[in-house]
């Protein structure tokens, strides 16, 4: 496979979907319905569909409009660290 | 709605039959099942002696209606932590810490109705065939297509419950198209899906189809792409991406 880098970041790209159970143990409820909006281009999407990276020391979650960083997720031994400045909010169904 | 919480549990293999040279699929029964929407998926951990853990999702390939008991359709990747286990130790009888189901998004119900656009590639079809599965369990009537996209014949999974759906069920088609070595006398698409196939295949169904497309990254990509530039509503759209795995 002869790529260069931004085509092999997207080729290891998944969703959200894929880190569906490491949401679930951070927030004790699937988490991929629940809907992240981008606070830089104020587009709606579910967690679901966010892109994500994980081949990385933590998960990048990615806008699908804009692909503005909307949240990162970094486990130490000891603490989970979730830094989501790049969402206005998120909002869980009930 | 209130969530159950999920917690792991131990499975035991009950048959393992293979799909194609690259997959199995893997039937557990489960001490807390608890039934599905079609598209969601288990994660499997593994033990090493040493405490090591490692875990992979897998989508259920079963439909809901198949109550106590879950199958997941493993593909062997050559360099994973968890594929080749499965595919090489494991062995009926087995027991195999499971969490799930998983996955609220990628999910698709009888209930949701079509007309139902399912495009996968590869070991993508997965959660596709859950999809099929449970729209035959609950004889439903909407009208449904699959575009399926493998390397060579040898590949494709489901190949004969797939025909043998299209043959008893006059709402479902399906299409497969081979990207590397057709069948003998293959008249049907040989390349990668793109979008003049797409706007075939999606011809009956116009913009209104519920379409659900998983697959390598790449191949998501390019589907997404395609049908977006054909002004399907983003929103009837839904994507899983599964990484670099190439078709």
């Amino acid at each position: 496979m002869n790529m260069d880098d931004a085509d092999m970041n997207t080729a290891l790209m998944v969703d959200g979907n894929a880190i569906a159970g490491q949401l679930l143990d951070v927030f004790g409820r699937d988490m991929t319905m629940a809907v992240a909006r981008c606070a830089g281009c104020a587009r709606e999407a579910e967690m679901g569909a966010l892109m994500a990276f994980t081949h990385s020391p933590g998960v990048v979650l990615r806008c699908p409009a804009c692909e503005a960083a909307i949240a990162r997720i970094v486990e130490t031994p000891t603490a989970i660290y979730i830094e989501a400045r790049g969402a206005t909010f998120l909002r869980l169904p009930r | 709605m209130a969530q159950p919480v999920l917690e792991w549990q131990a499975g035991t293999v009950t048959a393992i039959r293979p799909e194609t040279r690259q997959t199995k699929s893997f039937t557990l029964v489960l001490p807390k099942w608890m039934a599905h929407r079609a598209g969601m998926h288990y994660d499997v951990r593994l033990t090493a002696p040493d405490g090591y853990q490692t875990e992979r999702s897998y989508s259920i390939a079963s439909a809901p209606e198949r109550v106590g008991t879950i199958e997941l359709t493993v593909e062997r990747i050559a360099d994973g932590e968890v594929s080749p286990y499965l595919h090489d130790v494991v062995v009926t009888g087995d027991q195999i810490e499971v969490r799930g189901p998983i996955g609220g998004y990628f999910v698709w119900e009888a209930a949701m109705g079509g007309p139902l656009l399912l495009i996968g590639g590869g070991s993508g079809v997965v959660p596709l065939m859950a999809m099929l599965r449970h729209r035959a369990a609950q004889h439903a009537t909407m009208p449904a297509r699959i575009l399926y996209s493998s390397r060579t014949p040898e590949d494709v999974i489901y190949r004969q419950e797939l025909d043998a759906l299209a043959v008893g069920d006059r709402g479902f088609e399906a299409f497969f198209t081979f990207t590397r070595q057709a069948p003998p006398g293959w008249t049907g698409y040989r390349r990668r899906i793109d979008a003049a196939m797409l706007g075939e295949v999606i011809k009956p169904f116009g913009t209104h189809a519920r379409i659900y497309v998983c697959g390598p990254t790449l191949l998501v990509e390019a589907v997404a792409t395609a049908l977006v530039q054909m002004s399907v509503p983003i929103e009837q759209i839904r994507t899983e991406r599964f990484g670099p795995t190439g078709v």
